[in-house]
C-alpha cells in the first residue's frame, strides 16, 4: 500500500521527517519499501510511502491504521475524523439480508445524483499518490474511504437492482460477469450479493457488470458490509486475480467499521455528486460476527522471555493506544480484549509480541547461546565432493525440474512426478537422475569454449509409481569429457578413456563399505559396449559409461562424453578398520601371459587365479592386455602378474613354481587360456 | 724371502697403488684398481699368502708391516672416491640447469559450488554449537510445509509462498521449515537442528530464481529465550562474514513463530534483509506434542544464495544455476 504523508495530519498531529516516519514504522513491523518527496498543489511539502505489509496486519491497510500505529509509537492522540450522520430525506422500500458468511450488510440509496461532477481535488490528489486511477467521483469516493478507513464499499446503480438485497452462498456454476468483463462461474463455497432476479456482485471482491455505475446512472445503491474472512480466502487467487477489496476482506476488515464508512462516504458524496439521500438499511446477525476473547498475559513471564522490564503502567498505555482495552489484574497479570480491527491476536506470544515491538527490537537485550558438546559426523557428502574437486571436477546444481524432451531422453523411462504450474513448459518435469543437468551444463560451457569438462553435481533424483509413492533419492552424478589432462609443453595429454571414468568411479567407491561389481548394462542413452552397472553387495547403486553415439550426433557432439551417476543413500561409509599386522618377509611375484578369447572378462581370469593361487597368494596385477598382429583374430593376450607372501617364512622357489603350475592348469581348464611362451 | 725384500715389496706396492689411485678417472676405474691389490686376489693378499715362507721370528713385524699397508690404502681409496664423487656431482650440478619458470605437470583444478561452500560454513558454525544438521524431502505435502506451520487453508500467508504443485497433489516445499516438524516428530525434545536444503517458488526474475537454498535452524530447549536467538545470530553473523557486522532485528510476520523478525545487516550503507526468525509459535509445537509449559523454542531461516552473493560479492542471483566454468573455478 502507498499513501501521501500529509493524509496522516488527518489523524495524529505528527511533525517528523519522511525518513523518522519509514524508520518508525519498519522497526514496528510494518515494513518501508521506500518513499519519494512530492509537491502536493494544495498541501505543499508531502512524500509518498509505500509499505509492504505483512498478512497478519490487515488493520494497516489503511491510513488510519498506520496513524494509530504511529500515534502509540510516538505517544500521540489518535484524532478520529469528525462523522456525522447525514439526513436522510426518504426511505428506499428495498431491504437487504445478511447472512453467516456476511454478518453485517449496512446499504443506502442515493437519487439523483450528478455523476458528470468532478472528484474533489484533495481526493483526487491523494488517490493518484495511492496509485489508483481516477474513475467517476462515485467511484473514486469509494476507494478513498477503502484507503483511509480500510472499509471496503461498493456503489451499485440503483435502477439496475431488482427487488431485495441478500447475501448468500453461489450456487454450484451460477455465472456472473464482473466490472472487469471477466466471467466467473462460481460454486457454492463463494459468496454474492443477489437480488431477486440474480447475483449482482462477487462478494467482497468484484462487483458484477451489469449493477455497475455508468455515466447514465442517475441513482446508486451504497454497500459498506462485512464479510469473514475466511469466506473471501483464497476465492479471488483461484480465478488468478486480486483486488483491493479482496487484499481487504480476506486479512480481516473490522467489524464495527461499516456505518461510519458508509456516514463518511455520505458526506463526500454530498459534497460531490449532491443527490437525495434515503435511510440507511441495515441487516446485522450479532451472534455471527467474530468473536474475540480475552486474553490474559503474565507481565513477568513475557518479561522473562524478552530479558526485558516492562512496568504494568507502560505495558497498559501501550495497550490502550493499540485500541485494545485492558484490564489490569493481581500482580503481573493484564488481561484484555484485543480490537475489532486485530485478527492476529489470540494467544498471549501475540501480545508478547506488541510489546517487544513497541519496546523496540533492537532495544532488547541479547545473549550469547552456550555450545552443547556433540559428536561430529564425518559428512560422507562433502567428502566425496571434496575427493572429486582434488580429481579436477567443478562442482554445479541444476534444477531439479527439467524438459519433457530431456526427460524423454536421459530419464530411463522413470515414471516420474510432474509440476502442475510449472514457470515453464521447460521446467515440468521432476529428474529422476542427474544426466541432463550435467549434459546441458557441459553443452553451456563447450559453448563458451571449455573442450575439456569434469563435472558433477549431488542433488534429489524423484520417481514416482500411480504418481503417488514418491521416492527421492540423494544421488552423485558426475560427467568427462575432453583430455586427461592440459596439454604440456613436455608431452600432449591423452583422450579421456573409458577406463578414467572407471577409475573415478572405483576411488569414490573406495569410501563405502561392501563388495563392488561391474556388469554390462543397457541404458538407452549408453553405448551398449561401454557402459557398465555399479553393483555393491549385489545391488545396483549406479551406472557409468559413455554416451551413445547417435546422442551425440543428436547433440551435435563429436567427442565422447562419460557419465557415472551414484546413489548415495543407503551406502555405508568405510570407517577404518583395527591395524592389521604385514609381513616382514620379501614378495616372491611372477608375470604370465595367457592367450584368451577376446570375450573373456578379465575379472574371471583374476578369479580363477586367486581361487587357484594357493594360500600364500597375496596380489594380483593386470600388466598388458595385447589384441592384434601375432595374436589369433578371436584372442587376445593378457599379461598379469602374480604375487605370493607368507607371514612366517621366505617362500621357496619350488613352492611358487607349483603354484605357477596349478594356475596355468585351471586358466586352461576353466577358461581354454593358454600361457604364453 | 727375507724381511728387507717384503719391506722394498711393500714400499713398491703403496706407491703404485697410490700411483694408479690417483689415475682414475671415474669410481669404476678406482674400483678395479682397488681390487687389483685390496681384492681377494689382490697383490695385497698375495703379500700375505707369502708370509709363511719367513721365518718365524719375522713374520709378526711383516704382518703388522702389511695390515699398516691395508690401512693406509683404505684411507687413501675412501680419500679419493671422495674427491671422484665431488668432481662427478659437480659435473652433474653444472649440467643439470633446467628452466625452473617453465609449468609443471600440474592436475587440472575443480571446485566446490559457492552455494554448498556458504552452506557448509553456515553448518560448521552451528555444528560447532551442538546442533545436529537434519534433511528431509523437497516433494513435501501440504500437512507439514503449511499446515503443521500454522498456515491454514487459504490463508493470505500462503501468497508469501507461490507453490508449485505437483500432479500427486503434493508439493515442492517452499521453505526448510517442514523438516523442523519432521524432525520434532520422529524425536523427542530438547532439540538443536540445522537444516540445509534446496526450496522451491514459483518465481522467476533478476532477484529470483525458481529454485534456491535455504538454512533452517530450531532450537526446543528449556528456557530458550527471545535474547538467546539475538545472541546466536549475532555470533553467527559476525562468524559467518569474519568480521563484526551491524544488524538490526525488526517485527514481522511468520505463521510459525510468535514473536517474528527479520534480521537487516548494515551493507554498504544500506540495511539488507538476511534472516528472518522468531520464537516458535505454541501452535506448532502443540502440533508436534512437545510440552509448552516445559518448552520453548526459536527457529530461524536463512537464503543461501543471499548470503553467498554477499560474502563473495557475487551481483547476479542466476550465476548459480547457470554453471559456467568460468564462475564455478574461482570457487
Amino acid at each position: 500500500m502507498q499513501f501521501s504523508k500529509n493524509w496522516l495530519k488527518d489523524f495524529i498531529d505528527i511533525d517528523l521527517s519522511t525518513e523518522t516516519i519509514c524508520s518508525q514504522l519498519t522497526m514496528a513491523g510494518l515494513e518501508v519499501d521506500g518513499y519519494e518527496d512530492v509537491t502536493s498543489k494544495i498541501t505543499g511539502k508531502d512524500s509518498i510511502i509505500k509499505l509492504d505489509i505483512t498478512p497478519n496486519r490487515g488493520d494497516c491497510f489503511s491510513v488510519l491504521g498506520v496513524a494509530r500505529e504511529l500515534s502509540v509509537i510516538n505517544d500521540l492522540k489518535l484524532i478520529l475524523p469528525n462523522i456525522s450522520s447525514i439526513e436522510s430525506s426518504f426511505k428506499d422500500e428495498m431491504k437487504v439480508k445478511a447472512s453467516p458468511e456476511g454478518p453485517s450488510y449496512f446499504g443506502r440509496t442515493i437519487r439523483d445524483i450528478s455523476v458528470n461532477s468532478k472528484t474533489l481535488p484533495l481526493i483526487a490528489e491523494r488517490l493518484k499518490f495511492s496509485d489508483q486511477k481516477l474513475i467517476d467521483p462515485v467511484v473514486d469516493i469509494t476507494n478513498y474511504i477503502l484507503l483511509e478507513l480500510g472499509q471496503p464499499l461498493h456503489a451499485f446503480d440503483r435502477d439496475k437492482l431488482k427487488g431485495n438485497i441478500t447475501v448468500r452462498t453461489a450456487f454450484n456454476k451460477e455465472k456472473i460477469k464482473l466490472l472487469d468483463d471477466q466471467e466467473l462461474v462460481l460454486d457454492e463455497s463463494c459468496l454474492v450479493i443477489s437480488d431477486e432476479e440474480s447475483a449482482v456482485a462477487f462478494a467482497g471482491i468484484m462487483g458484477g457488470k451489469e449493477s455497475a455505475v455508468s455515466a447514465s446512472t442517475n441513482s446508486i445503491f451504497l454497500e459498506s458490509a462485512f464479510f469473514k474472512p475466511s469466506i473471501i480466502r483464497g476465492k479471488a487467487r483461484r480465478y488468478g486475480f486480486q483486488t483491493d477489496a479482496s487484499l481487504r476482506f480476506e486479512r480481516g476488515v473490522d467489524y464495527r467499521i461499516q456505518e461510519i464508512a458508509i456516514d463518511r462516504a455520505s458526506i463526500l458524496l454530498r459534497d460531490t455528486v449532491g443527490g437525495r439521500f434515503s435511510e440507511i438499511t441495515s441487516s446485522t446477525l450479532k451472534n455471527q460476527l467474530p468473536k474475540q476473547t480475552k486474553i490474559n498475559l503474565d507481565l513477568e513471564k513475557s518479561n522473562n522471555l524478552l530479558g526485558t522490564k516492562i512496568s504494568k503502567q507502560v505495558a497498559l498505555r501501550y495497550f490502550k493506544g493499540l485500541g485494545f482495552a485492558p484490564e489490569s489484574l493481581k500482580k503481573s497479570s493484564i488481561s484484555t480484549l484485543p480490537p475489532s480491527w486485530r485478527y492476529d491476536l489470540s494467544i498471549d506470544a501475540d501480545l508478547v509480541e506488541e510489546l517487544a515491538r513497541l519496546e523496540g527490537y533492537d532495544s532488547l537485550p541479547q545473549l550469547s547461546l552456550s555450545p552443547v558438546y556433540k559428536k561430529i559426523e564425518l559428512n560422507s557428502q562433502s567428502h566425496l565432493s571434496d575427493l572429486l574437486k582434488a580429481k579436477g571436477f567443478n562442482e554445479i546444481i541444476s534444477y531439479s525440474f527439467i524438459s519433457r524432451d530431456d526427460h524423454d531422453l536421459f530419464g530411463e523411462g522413470v515414471d516420474t512426478l510432474e509440476v502442475e504450474n510449472p514457470i515453464s513448459q521447460n521446467m515440468s518435469v521432476m529428474r529422476t537422475n542427474l544426466v541432463s543437468g550435467l549434459v546441458n551444463t557441459f553443452l553451456h560451457n563447450l559453448n563458451h569454449g571449455q573442450d575439456s569438462q569434469r563435472l558433477f553435481e549431488i542433488g534429489n533424483t524423484f520417481s514416482s509409481k500411480n504418481s503417488k509413492q514418491v521416492s527421492e533419492k540423494n544421488t552423485l552424478a558426475g560427467l568427462m569429457s575432453g583430455k586427461v589432462n592440459d596439454d604440456h609443453w613436455k608431452e600432449k595429454a591423452k583422450d579421456i578413456s573409458f577406463y578414467d571414468l572407471k577409475g573415478v568411479v572405483q576411488d569414490l567407491l573406495r569410501e563405502f563399505k561392501g563388495q563392488c561389481v561391474f556388469e554390462n548394462c543397457k541404458i538407452d542413452f549408453l553405448h551398449p559396449g561401454m557402459s557398465s552397472l555399479i553393483k555393491i553387495n549385489n545391488n545396483i547403486v549406479g551406472f557409468m559409461g559413455s554416451l551413445q553415439p547417435s546422442y551425440l550426433d543428436r547433440l551435435g557432439l563429436s567427442e565422447d562424453i562419460y557419465i557415472f551417476t551414484i546413489e548415495l543413500d543407503g551406502l555405508k561409509k568405510n570407517i577404518s578398520s583395527p591395524f592389521k599386522e604385514f609381513s616382514k618377509f620379501p614378495t616372491s611375484s611372477r608375470d604370465l601371459a595367457f592367450i584368451i578369447d577376446k570375450s573373456i572378462a578379465s575379472t574371471s581370469i583374476e578369479n580363477v587365479i586367486k581361487s587357484s593361487a594357493g594360500k600364500f597368494f597375496r596380489d594380483i596385477e593386470i600388466f598388458d592386455v595385447y589384441e592384434g598382429k601375432g595374436i589369433e583374430e578371436d584372442k587376445k593376450s593378457i599379461a598379469i602378474s602374480v604375487s605370493w607372501q607368507s607371514m612366517q617364512q621366505t617362500l621357496k622357489d619350488s613352492d611358487i613354481d607349483k603354484s605357477v603350475q596349478r594356475i596355468v592348469n585351471s586358466v586352461k581348464k576353466e577358461l581354454g587360456g593358454e600361457l604364453r611362451v | 724371502m727375507n724381511l728387507d725384500s717384503l719391506k722394498k715389496k711393500i714400499s713398491d706396492l703403496e706407491s703404485n697403488a697410490k700411483t694408479e689411485f690417483r689415475s682414475a678417472n671415474n669410481k669404476l676405474e678406482l674400483d678395479n684398481i682397488y681390487r687389483s691389490y685390496l681384492g681377494k686376489k689382490g697383490e695385497l693378499s698375495l703379500l700375505l699368502k707369502s708370509l709363511g715362507s719367513l721365518p718365524q721370528e719375522k713374520r709378526k713385524e711383516a704382518g703388522k708391516l702389511l695390515n699398516n699397508l691395508k690401512g693406509d690404502l683404505e684411507n687413501n681409496y675412501v680419500l679419493i672416491t671422495s674427491s671422484i664423487n665431488d668432481k662427478a656431482n659437480q659435473a652433474r650440478l653444472e649440467k643439470d640447469k633446467l628452466d625452473i619458470s617453465l609449468p609443471g605437470f600440474r592436475s587440472r583444478k575443480g571446485s566446490i559450488h559457492p552455494v554448498t561452500r556458504t552452506i557448509r560454513d553456515v553448518c560448521d558454525f552451528f555444528e560447532r554449537m551442538g546442533f545436529d544438521v537434519e534433511s528431509g524431502p523437497e516433494a513435501e505435502i501440504d500437512y507439514y510445509n503449511f499446515e503443521a506451520l500454522n498456515v491454514p487453508e487459504d490463508h493470505p500467508a500462503k501468497d508469501m509462498h507461490d507453490t508449485f504443485y505437483l500432479n500427486n497433489k503434493g508439493l515442492l516445499r517452499t521453505h526448510t521449515s517442514p523438516v523442523q516438524i519432521r524432525t520434532m516428530e520422529k524425536s523427542e525434545a530438547p532439540h538443536r537442528i540445522i537444516c540445509p536444503g534446496k526450496v522451491y517458488r514459483k518465481d522467476s526474475d533478476l532477484t529470483h530464481t525458481p529454485m534456491f537454498h535455504q538454512i533452517e535452524g530450531l532450537v526446543v530447549e528449556e528456557g530458550a529465550s527471545f535474547a538467546q536467538l539475538k545472541g546466536l545470530l549475532n555470533d553467527f553473523l559476525t562468524d559467518f562474514f569474519g568480521e563484526e557486522v551491524e544488524l538490526r532485528f525488526r517485527p514481522s510476520y511468520f505463521p510459525f513463530t510468535e514473536p517474528s523478525a527479520e534480521v537487516d545487516i548494515r551493507w554498504k550503507k544500506n540495511w539488507l534483509e538476511v534472516l528472518g526468525c522468531g520464537m516458535v509459535h505454541p501452535n506448532v509445537l502443540k502440533s508436534v506434542g512437545v510440552d509448552t509449559k516445559k518448552y520453548s523454542g526459536f527457529a530461524f531461516g536463512l537464503g543461501v544464495e543471499r548470503m553467498a552473493m554477499l560474502k563473495y560479492d557475487i551481483p547476479d542471483l542466476r550465476a548459480f544455476f547457470e554453471n559456467d566454468i568460468r564462475f564455478l573455478d574461482q570457487f
